[in-house]
């Protein structure tokens, strides 16, 4: 456990290291975010009670494909020079990799929606209220699951030919149930339900967020070993 | 984890329709290079990624000394590997990347084995510099450092000596043999019979994944 502890805490020091120095992902993912948060709302300009409606859809939307974006590019620096091998060939428990890889890509997620989200609500007319508070709470807990299951899968992608493709096509429809419950907990949240109201829809991310990480940690080894 | 030998049995690796390993055994012994040679696609690669943990073999078995252990961690704590590729991050200094590799390992004296290997393998003021401005000698250097810093008990090079200049191929020469006296099992894969001649103490060749007389 020891070992466990030790090498999860060294990878995802060594992510923060990288990213401080270059600030790849999060200019280049938060960037992407920003955009399509921006461009959909010239897009849609409509009256404040049709924008509110669309402001959960535009947030899911820049916050996944911002998402995807970082964890390819996470696991792009692993492909430079081969450094994944010298990972892999290490003492350190192969789900120690996952999870500290994962861990790391998460913070760069919650940076990145950290900023998107009084963006979207600025563009979409949303109040700065515990309304969106609560939506953060819902973005949090769907972002946890998705980048869970997508951290495997741009893991596997290290060593596929179609890496970008692959994993876009694959990661949408595994977490849809990520993505789904966390657009419609934030809709009926913007639309005046409270968090208690939306329990169900929780449930199903707390849910998923278990089942990707579990899977994450189970499968990472039988999927890089071959 | 000590050893002072590796054996592979009945080795078979399939990929798909490929079968890149039919049935290869070998030995490979501590004290003494063992250079591996075969044409391209000939699972030379893919032998060395099954000694080195990295593939799992399809059938076969592969014993490391006497104890029963074929996987874990502290098996792959005795292992290192050298390839063309430096294993390292680009946008991290030679002295990160070595600190980075003392932690994976758990070295007892990092700070120590850092200095060690700095000095061993003349790292200077470049190493603070992040590895992607270096020249290849310099990330070789550096590489050597990483596979080496653990003191592995087995040893793999993967055409260790591609794109390398001459002074670049003795600083290979020597660090090989001063790893096959402290005792280290060596196994280096080539398309170099210059290299091969100078480091092998044995053969093994393979042809379209069959073991073959070399």
């Amino acid at each position: 456990m020891r070992r466990f502890t030790a090498g999860t805490w060294a990878i995802l020091l060594k992510e923060l290291r990288v990213e401080v120095r270059t600030k790849e992902i999060m200019v280049t993912a938060g960037l992407f975010g920003l955009l399509v948060t921006v461009l959909t709302s010239l897009a849609f300009f409509l009256d404040d009670a049709t924008a509110l409606r669309l402001a959960p859809g535009v947030l899911w939307v820049g916050a996944s494909f911002a998402g995807v974006l970082a964890m390819g590019r996470a696991w792009a620096r692993e492909r430079e020079a081969d450094a994944i091998r010298g990972l892999l060939l290490s003492p350190v428990p192969r789900p120690a990799i996952y999870l500290g890889k994962a861990i790391g890509t998460w913070i760069f997620v919650m940076v990145i929606d950290a900023v998107l989200l009084p963006i979207v609500a600025v563009l979409f007319r949303v109040p700065l209220d515990a309304q969106l508070a609560s939506v953060g709470v819902i973005l949090v807990l769907g972002m946890t699951g998705y980048v869970a299951m997508g951290t495997l899968f741009a893991a596997m992608s290290v060593r596929t030919r179609a890496r970008d493709l692959m994993l876009s096509v694959v990661l949408f429809p595994l977490t849809s149930p990520a993505l789904v419950a966390g657009v419609v907990a934030s809709r009926e949240v913007l639309g005046g339900a409270s968090l208690d109201e939306t329990l169900e829809w929780l449930r199903i991310l707390t849910a998923f967020d278990l089942v990707a990480v579990v899977s994450g940690l189970v499968l990472f080894e039988p999927l890089m070993s071959d | 984890m000590e050893f002072d030998r590796v054996e592979v049995q009945g080795l078979v690796k399939v990929y798909g329709a490929t079968r890149a390993l039919i049935g290869v055994d070998a030995s490979f012994a501590a004290k003494r290079v063992t250079v591996v040679e075969g044409p391209n696609g000939s699972g030379k690669s893919t032998l060395l990624n099954i000694l080195g943990q990295l593939v799992r073999p399809t059938r076969g078995k592969v014993r490391y000394g006497d104890e029963n252990v074929d996987r874990g961690s502290d098996l792959r704590a005795a292992i290192g590997i050298l390839a063309h590729a430096a294993m390292i991050y680009p946008d991290l200094s030679a002295l990160e990347n070595l600190a980075l590799y003392a932690q994976l390992y758990e070295l007892t004296k990092p700070a120590e084995a850092i200095a060690e290997l700095v000095d061993r393998f003349e790292i200077g003021r470049w190493g603070e510099r992040p590895a992607r401005t270096y020249s290849r000698g310099q990330l070789q250097r550096l590489a050597l450092g990483r596979a080496l810093m653990h003191r592995p008990q087995l040893l793999l090079l993967d055409e260790p000596s591609t794109g390398l200049d001459v002074r670049g191929v003795e600083r290979l020469v020597t660090t090989v043999e001063s790893e096959r006296a402290r005792g280290a099992i060596v196994v280096l894969i080539t398309h170099d019979p210059k290299l091969a001649e100078r480091l092998a103490d044995d053969r093994i060749a393979l042809d379209r994944g069959k073991v073959v007389s070399p």
